[in-house]
């Protein structure tokens, strides 16, 4: 019974793998796995919300053929991504090219360790020097 | 009260923050084109009423253009024809059509029954140029002044769009 809900399990979770890119596979296997990093980093503009990977939608095709040919004809990552913003704009892209969208998120982090850092000192030095405002929010200095 | 202030300053600092990236988010259905005020991409392309012959994009330089991505499948393409009718009657730009992931035969059987809006039908097969404008669907319309570059683009066209919004791009420049 286990065995065959593992079974059932795994299969399941191979779904997502099918594949909609019917195209063969690229010689190269390191220029394969380019092209499918990038066709996952491209926003269908025919059906938005999918990645250009996901959908048979025409333009997905379409895009998907120009990706192949220039990840063969040797373009970097950057040349095939700065290929399409200049003619589809920045919004086809689905990871923004923004350092600052990108740090935020630690800077976040480290801004809010170290408010948390401070408070919890001050917090112990009150504590330290009187026992009697136990409980009561530390007075900011 | 003290301790107040910061969580008050820093719910202002985000309303700031959304409020900017509300703003300049993108619209969900309207992409931008990236091309306005680029040169129109040049192509070379069969002709689709000359057999053998080639569309090349060049031998329109020097005048207003536009440039309609157009296809037979596509529902709006057959709603728009009688406004690319209209305006060629008009006379004041002349009109390119780029027959996009079509049918020869169909294309021509539209033209047809339809009449034809067109200078001249470039066959976009596989949709190269398509690429090169930008297009993810049809129909598509850029407006393209005597210079080559691209002043406008828009999806359907519709006789009030053209009089109001592209009509005057023509004629401010014209005067």
């Amino acid at each position: 019974m286990t065995r065959t809900m593992v079974v059932a399990f795994l299969a399941l979770c191979s779904l997502p793998v099918l594949a909609i890119d019917p195209a063969p596979l690229l010689p190269d296997p390191v220029q394969q796995a380019r092209y499918v990093d990038l066709i996952h980093q491209l926003r269908c503009l025919q059906c938005q919300g999918e990645t250009v990977a996901d959908t048979q939608a025409m333009f997905a095709k379409d895009i998907r053929r120009q990706v192949r040919e220039m990840v063969q004809a040797g373009k970097s990552d950057h040349e095939v991504r700065q290929y399409m913003v200049d003619r589809y704009g920045k919004i086809i892209l689905l990871r923004p090219e923004s350092a600052w969208l990108w740090l935020a998120p630690a800077l976040f982090l480290l801004g809010g360790i170290a408010i948390a850092w401070r408070v919890l000192r001050q917090r112990r030095a009150l504590l330290a020097t009187d026992t009697s405002e136990v409980g009561d929010e530390p007075e900011q200095s | 009260m003290n301790r107040f202030i910061i969580p008050l300053l820093v719910f202002g600092l985000l309303v700031v923050v959304f409020g900017i990236s509300l703003k300049h988010a993108p619209e969900k259905q309207v992409v931008k084109s990236a091309l306005i005020g680029k040169p129109a991409p040049e192509f070379s392309l069969p002709d689709l009423l000359q057999p053998g012959a080639t569309v090349n994009s060049a031998a329109f330089k020097g005048r207003w253009v536009l440039v309609n991505v157009w296809a037979t499948w596509c529902v709006e393409c057959r709603a728009e024809h009688p406004t690319l009718l209209d305006i060629k009657q008009q006379g004041k730009v002349i009109i390119v059509g780029l027959n996009y992931q079509d049918k020869d035969a169909d294309a021509r059987q539209w033209l047809a029954e339809l009449g034809n809006p067109y200078e001249a039908v470039a066959v976009d097969r596989e949709g190269r140029a398509s690429i090169d404008y930008g297009v993810y669907g049809a129909p598509e319309n850029f407006l393209v002044n005597p210079a080559g570059v691209i002043v406008h683009k828009t999806w359907g066209l519709t006789p009030d769009y053209w009089r109001t919004t592209m009509l005057p791009l023509i004629e401010g420049t014209t005067k």
